[in-house]
């Protein structure tokens, strides 16, 4: 879900996408965090240690955690709003300064090639060689049978 | 992206007006149901993976005892190819799929709204005319 390429049609849809993004990461930084908290609050003056497990062990190429699944899940949400901030506030500064791309000498019928590197939108292709399909419109007169 | 491919096409149809006349004062539910249709399909905006238009159908009986009109969007999700398809009439006599599908989810509302008005109630398949 956070890496790959995605086209679009206009610049606005870009922006739109870029948007959508950012409250997405946003809701889910503040679910998360949230959820982090509340358990900080109520284990009130105990700090990190109810967030950090000692259960994990290094099972093949990954650690796995059998003996203490709350803490082990609780480190995990924590580790995802770590990792979650620097994402959010890349793409902000992205949206904040598209205007300088919009800005840009760019021919009408140009579609754009998005590329998301672990969630954050790093590079635009405009892209010249493939337009958006013509406006589609249809008219037509039937009989019901 | 790779996780949030479409494999089907998926079409969503909203209803937003809804117009309905009886035209006569003789008509009655089992009268000849011979209705015109006229249809207006137009893209109201699209992404690679979402193409949305907007639709309007006027029905009208022959001879005159119930008009309808009905319009609103409908939203095709897939990839391009799947999307192209759905607004594609396979030949010039058939309509594009994406009408049959309009048709099929409005005509439960023509069928309640025929009955309620006492007029023949619209056949469920599309013949385009002159065919």
């Amino acid at each position: 879900m956070y890496s790959g390429i995605i086209r679009f049609y206009s610049l606005s849809n870009v922006r739109k996408y870029l948007k959508e993004l950012l409250e997405r990461y946003q809701r889910d930084y503040d679910r998360s965090s949230n959820v982090v908290g509340s358990l900080l609050r109520t284990e009130g003056g105990k700090g990190m240690e109810v967030i950090m497990s000692k259960g994990w062990a290094k099972v093949g190429a990954m650690f796995v955690n059998v003996a203490d699944p709350e803490k082990g899940g609780m480190e995990m949400t924590f580790q995802l709003v770590t990792e979650m901030k620097p994402r959010i506030t890349k793409t902000e500064e992205i949206l904040k300064t598209f205007e300088s791309v919009e800005g840009l000498a760019i021919q009408a019928d140009a579609t754009f090639l998005l590329y998301l590197h672990g969630g954050i939108p790093e590079r635009l292709v405009v892209d010249s060689t493939e337009s958006k399909p013509e406006n589609f419109a249809y008219k037509g007169d039937f009989a019901t049978v | 992206m790779e996780d949030e491919r479409q494999d089907v096409l998926e079409v969503s149809v909203v209803l937003e007006s809804v117009e309905a006349s009886r035209l006569s004062e003789k008509a009655n539910e089992n009268a000849n149901s011979n209705y015109s249709l006229n249809v207006s399909l137009s893209e109201r905006d699209r992404s690679t993976e979402t193409l949305v238009l907007a639709y309007s159908l006027e029905l009208t009986s022959q001879p005159q005892a119930g008009r309808f009109k009905v319009s609103g969007t409908a939203t095709l999700k897939g990839n391009r190819d799947e999307i192209k398809e759905g607004i594609t009439a396979p030949d010039e006599k058939q309509p594009p799929p994406i009408l049959v599908m309009i048709y099929e989810r409005v005509y439960s509302t023509l069928y309640v709204l025929s009955g309620a008005l006492k007029v023949p109630h619209p056949m469920p398949n599309l013949l385009k005319k002159g065919s």
